[in-house]
């Protein structure tokens, strides 16, 4: 019991710092587990080894069976191609760009590929809370980003298969895949057909829904065990097999509490097994890092946005996809467990996922995704026709409202010009003959350039409200009529303070909603409350 | 570094597998799942021999008890204890000194030695706080009086327990008791034990509240500090000497008095569920049957008394101390098994050499064939109650007819609206202005406040725990304002199941052909709805 109350201590030091200075708790908890270590070496408070180990056992199995309940197949629906294509890409142009560095800085073949499947995967844990948190699960970038997850966790675990039986030849590594995809099918059919079977027909409590959850767990890992597999590919499968609506929200809730526990003292317990890398180790670490953000943010941005999404959602999706992932670590244990690599080895891995999961929220920024869309080359094709233009309609913004305000003001004969900065949208409005700017619209010189203060009419949807502050001064006191759209009351005090007409969204929508009410429901017969 | 060896994963696989396969059988047999889960351990123990208990399981079936007693410290706010304090004193130590000296009186009838008695009449004592909790849990009975009743008898006679045991430690190998040593280790556990409650009490007040309420926004961080603060309690216990329940009930009492106590409860409650099935399983495991040919009919006669006499005894002390029959009857039914303290208490006069291993198996044996039969009968205690009833038995106990009052609170006909940004802020607002009865939900309590008259929740509407907390089955109507893609469809297929209707944000033109497929009611849609306010503030402005 002590040491677990030692474990918990550190995970509760990681997750302040974690809440203090808005980092993830990932890397903190790996970090506090390297304190920890050293904190035993210094004064000899130590955690015992054996339960170290068993917390990276369990804590491996339930971090790769969230993971798999998390990556439902249903959120591909409609996007195959496009998130085919990109997985494929970036798992081979970045595998193959990790297996030629490590190559480059000397590794043999098998350390090399070791290197190149670990820099390969994003990591799912990470890339899900971050979309989470920022309510852009939803997004078409978010359903690209989870799609291409799903692949990669495909791919890594084929791959991990077939480099665990490389000792024993090509044909056990055939073999190996083989036995993977088999257990594959199973778990589909079970997605498929088993379990939407099992919720329609009985009505399971808390206690056996977690218990059903983790017997599948148990199941699928006892299954990976008997075909010579690691036991993780079977809990990815079990995982992936509970990944069906309205399955994947039920068992969601009964194992929120279980993972969020077991992953706090896995990743404490991975920290506290990891040796201190030399400094050649750490200069490696950089440079595969270096690789793994620049191979994954270019390649990623420019597939994406040649299989058709926006210019912002391929930023945003290789930025998003520019870290290692927890099956890096799985694959390193794995690696490390079977002598393929050294320790150095999987603390080196260990590293480089630490940074880049670290690095992800600083560089997922907005701010980094609209200076990296100023490197996009420009279209300038719909500038032509904004010379001319007064007593116009502004859209500065395209946004989700942008082509039903455009008909709108073109059956009322008013010209419109859209200022985006996104070249996909900006390419599409060229397509319909639409006048349109791709630029920042909280830019005074976009400003200019379009007219505003001689326009009837200005529409501002952009999404920071510092944005629309910035065009609203620009506009004080000016001819138009200034429409910002608006969700929360701040947002539209500062429109109306600044001059503007709030839009206001959510008020529309429950005033909408109120007149539904009246015509369905019946009033309370008791007043109670007022 | 280590390197997995997989020995923990294959014995957790085996407990899992076979205690969800029972919960399953059980199910349709309608068995408690306890029962299950204790059949389960002796298939896998004494049965195929397929798990051998070790430090790790230990360790899980410990943390197994540790969080059930946490989780029942973290319900009860001061006021409750205020209440039942005096009523767990009384009613403890007069049913300790009559079942004690009824089940030794016994024991000595079947021919028993004088200290043999006195351990099996130590056994028929105490009644198992984990067994009675988690099937009041089960009920969702921890919060009615009777329940709150036999949780306070249960935690008394823990007392008597580590008073029990720390008299037994201090025996030293069976030979001459120093009575110096016992009197310097009970005092040492009764100054634990006020150490103890001091510093939770003062954590209360002056420590938790402003660390908690500065992480109540990131609930990860919240649950994580629960569980470290629950376990640093746990270890100061030890350092007393004091058990894992004591510990872990006085740290969760310490978090019952911060705001968030709910929703830590409801986040706690699956990790409990899985830890404690563990519990049992190995409860199971390890049974041993080697001496049944002989001790059967003395194991009978015991759980007879452990049945019947024991809450028998209950049932009068409460009628006397003017609780109502049916407050009675309820806590009497849910003392009638033997506690797992039991099988350690055994096993200790067995390291000391006061009694042989046949008294250890009969315990055990009495202990198997208590929990299971109690089981069912906390479970169907409603039925039982009125099958006694109707037999008129009760008439000459003589207790008060009149019922007990009961804190209760029924939600029915209620609007719930769930995540309280502007959409669903607005919202409460309209509706509490119509009139209705609203309770507001959000993970996050800043986004709570001002929103009176309606009701409030702290809490995450994916938990099927919350679902039943908000009574939404019958709600009249269920809105969800959140942006998030997966609770929305939950809840939508939640509503569809119950045959609620809902309202649900689609706040993305991607999400409402799904929306529509759960037959949601009406779709929120603020993008369109934007438009319509647009329009006319287009043509308030004079611009069209």
């Amino acid at each position: 019991m002590t040491g677990l109350a030692i474990l918990l201590v550190a995970a509760a030091i990681a997750f302040g710092f974690s809440k203090l200075f808005h980092l993830p708790p990932i890397p903190l908890l790996m970090l506090s587990g390297v304190g920890l270590k050293a904190l035993g070496d210094q004064i000899g408070v130590e955690v015992e080894a054996d339960l170290v180990r068993e917390m990276i056992e369990i804590g491996l199995a339930v971090l790769v069976f969230t993971a798999g309940v998390d990556l439902s197949p249903r959120r591909m629906l409609g996007r195959t191609r496009p998130i085919m294509i990109v997985a494929t890409t970036q798992f081979v142009a970045l595998g193959g760009a990790g297996v030629f560095t490590a190559h480059l800085l000397g590794y043999d073949l098998t350390t090399a590929l070791y290197l190149g499947c670990a820099l390969s995967a994003s990591s799912t844990l990470v890339v899900v809370r971050h979309l989470q948190h920022r309510r852009q699960m939803f997004e078409p970038f978010g359903r690209l980003v989870l799609g291409v997850l799903l692949m990669q966790d495909v791919f890594i675990i084929l791959l991990m298969v077939a480099l665990l039986k490389s000792p024993d030849g090509v044909l056990a590594s055939i073999h190996g895949v083989a036995n993977a995809i088999a257990l594959g099918f199973l778990a589909v059919a079970v997605h498929k057909w088993l379990m939407p079977m099992i919720t329609k027909r009985l009505k399971l409590d808390d206690e056996e829904l977690m218990l059903g959850a983790l017997g599948m767990l148990f199941a699928f890992s006892g299954m990976a065990y008997l075909l010579e597999l690691p036991f993780l590919v079977g809990a990815f499968l079990a995982g992936f097999s509970l990944s069906a609506f309205p399955m994947n929200g039920l068992v969601r809730g009964m194992l929120g509490s279980l993972s969020g526990f077991f992953l706090a003292l896995f990743f404490i317990s991975i920290g506290s097994v990891l040796s201190l890398p030399s400094s050649e180790m750490l200069w490696h670490s950089l440079i595969l890092v270096a690789v793994l953000i620049v191979v994954t943010v270019v390649l990623v941005s420019v597939v994406a946005e040649a299989v058709g999404y926006s210019t912002r959602a391929s930023i945003e999706t290789g930025i998003m996809l520019s870290q290692t992932s927890e099956f890096s670590l799985m694959l390193a244990l794995t690696g490390y467990g079977s002598g393929q690599i050294t320790t150095e080895l999987f603390s080196m891995i260990a590293l480089i996922t630490v940074s880049t999961m670290t690095l992800t929220p600083f560089i997922s920024r907005e701010k980094v995704a609209w200076a990296l869309m100023k490197l996009h080359p420009r279209y300038r094709r719909g500038e032509s026709k904004c010379a001319q233009m007064v007593d116009h309609a502004v859209l500065l913004g395209y946004g989700r409202a942008g082509a039903r305000t455009i008909q709108s003001l073109i059956e009322h004969n008013i010209q419109v010009v859209v200022v985006d900065d996104d070249a996909a949208v900006i390419r599409k409005l060229i397509g319909q003959d639409i006048a349109c700017v791709q630029a920042d619209g909280s830019d005074t010189r976009t400003l200019e350039l379009t007219h505003c203060r001689q326009a009837r009419v200005v529409f501002c949807s952009m999404r920071r409200s510092r944005d629309a502050q910035i065009a609203l001064d620009y506009l004080r006191g000016e001819k138009p009529t200034v429409l910002v759209r608006t969700f929360e009351p701040d947002e539209a005090a500062m429109v109306e303070a600044a001059g503007g007409h709030p839009i206001r969204s959510a008020d529309a929508a429950a005033k909408i909603f109120i007149d539904w009410v009246e015509l369905n429901l019946k009033k309370p017969l008791n007043h109670h409350h007022l | 570094m280590p390197t997995p060896d997989l020995h923990l994963l294959l014995n957790l696989g085996f407990i899992v597998i076979t205690a969800a396969g029972f919960a399953f059988l059980g199910k349709l047999i309608k068995m408690p799942s306890i029962v299950g889960y204790i059949l389960a351990g002796m298939v896998l123990g004494p049965g195929l021999n397929l798990v051998q208990l070790d430090h790790s399981l230990e360790l899980i079936s410990e943390l197994g008890i540790a969080l059930l007693l946490f989780l029942v410290g973290i319900e009860l706010s001061l006021q409750k204890i205020k209440d039942l304090g005096g009523v767990a004193m009384v009613l403890g130590s007069l049913q300790v000194l009559f079942t004690a000296l009824g089940g030794f009186t016994v024991a000595m009838l079947m021919g028993y030695a004088v200290i043999e008695a006195v351990f099996l009449g130590a056994t028929v004592t105490f009644s198992s706080t984990v067994v009675v909790i988690k099937l009041l849990d089960q009920k969702g009975a921890t919060n009615r009086l009777y329940g709150r009743i036999a949780i306070s008898l249960f935690l008394a006679q823990d007392i008597v327990v580590i008073v029990g045991l720390t008299i037994l430690s201090g025996l030293g190998g069976g030979e001459s008791i120093e009575l110096v040593q016992l009197a310097k280790n009970l005092a040492f556990a009764f100054g634990g034990m006020a150490v103890l409650l001091v510093v939770s009490l003062t954590a209360a007040r002056y420590v938790l509240p402003k660390p908690f309420a500065w992480a109540s926004r990131s609930p990860d961080t919240v649950f994580i500090w629960a569980l470290c603060w629950c376990f640093l309690i746990v270890l100061l216990a030890h350092q007393f000497h004091l058990s894992v329940e004591i510990g872990a009930f006085l740290a969760g009492i310490a978090l019952a008095q911060l705001p968030i106590h709910e929703d830590l409860h409801r986040r706690l409650h699956p990790l409990m569920t899985f830890f404690i099935a563990i519990f049992l399983v190995t409860l199971g495991i390890k049974m041993e049957f080697g001496e049944l040919a002989v001790i059967w009919p003395a194991a009978v006669g015991l759980s007879f008394f452990v049945l019947l006499i024991k809450p028998l005894i209950i049932f009068i002390i409460l009628a006397r101390m003017k609780f109502s029959e049916y407050t009675a009857f309820q806590t009497a039914i849910a003392a009638g098994q033997v506690s797992e303290f039991a099988f350690i208490l055994l096993a200790l006069g067995a390291a000391t050499g006061l009694i042989g291993g046949t008294i250890v198996a009969l315990g055990g044996l009495v202990g198997i064939l208590t929990i299971a039969a109690s089981s069912y009968l906390i479970i169907y205690s409603e039925s039982v109650y009125q099958l006694v009833k109707r037999s008129g038995v009760l008439k000459w106990l003589r207790a008060k007819q009149e019922p007990d009052p009961e804190v209760s609170e029924v939600l029915e006909n209620h609007i719930i609206v769930v995540g309280m940004n502007a959409l669903g802020r607005t919202i409460v607002q309209a509706m509490n202005e119509r009139g209705e009865h609203v309770l507001a939900i959000d993970t996050d309590p800043k986004k709570l406040e001002g929103l009176k008259p309606a009701d409030i929740l702290i809490g995450n509407v994916e938990y099927q725990s919350v679902v039943e907390e908000i009574g939404l089955r019958d709600a009249k109507l269920v809105v969800s304002a959140l942006q998030i893609e997966d609770t929305n469809h939950l809840l939508a297929y939640r509503c569809r199941s119950a045959g609620v209707m809902c309202a649900i944000h689609a706040f993305d033109v991607s999400v409402v052909n799904d929306l529509l497929d759960l037959d949601t009611s009406y779709l929120l849609m603020p993008a369109i709805d934007g438009m319509v306010e647009q329009r006319e503030l287009m043509s308030t402005k004079g611009v069209i």
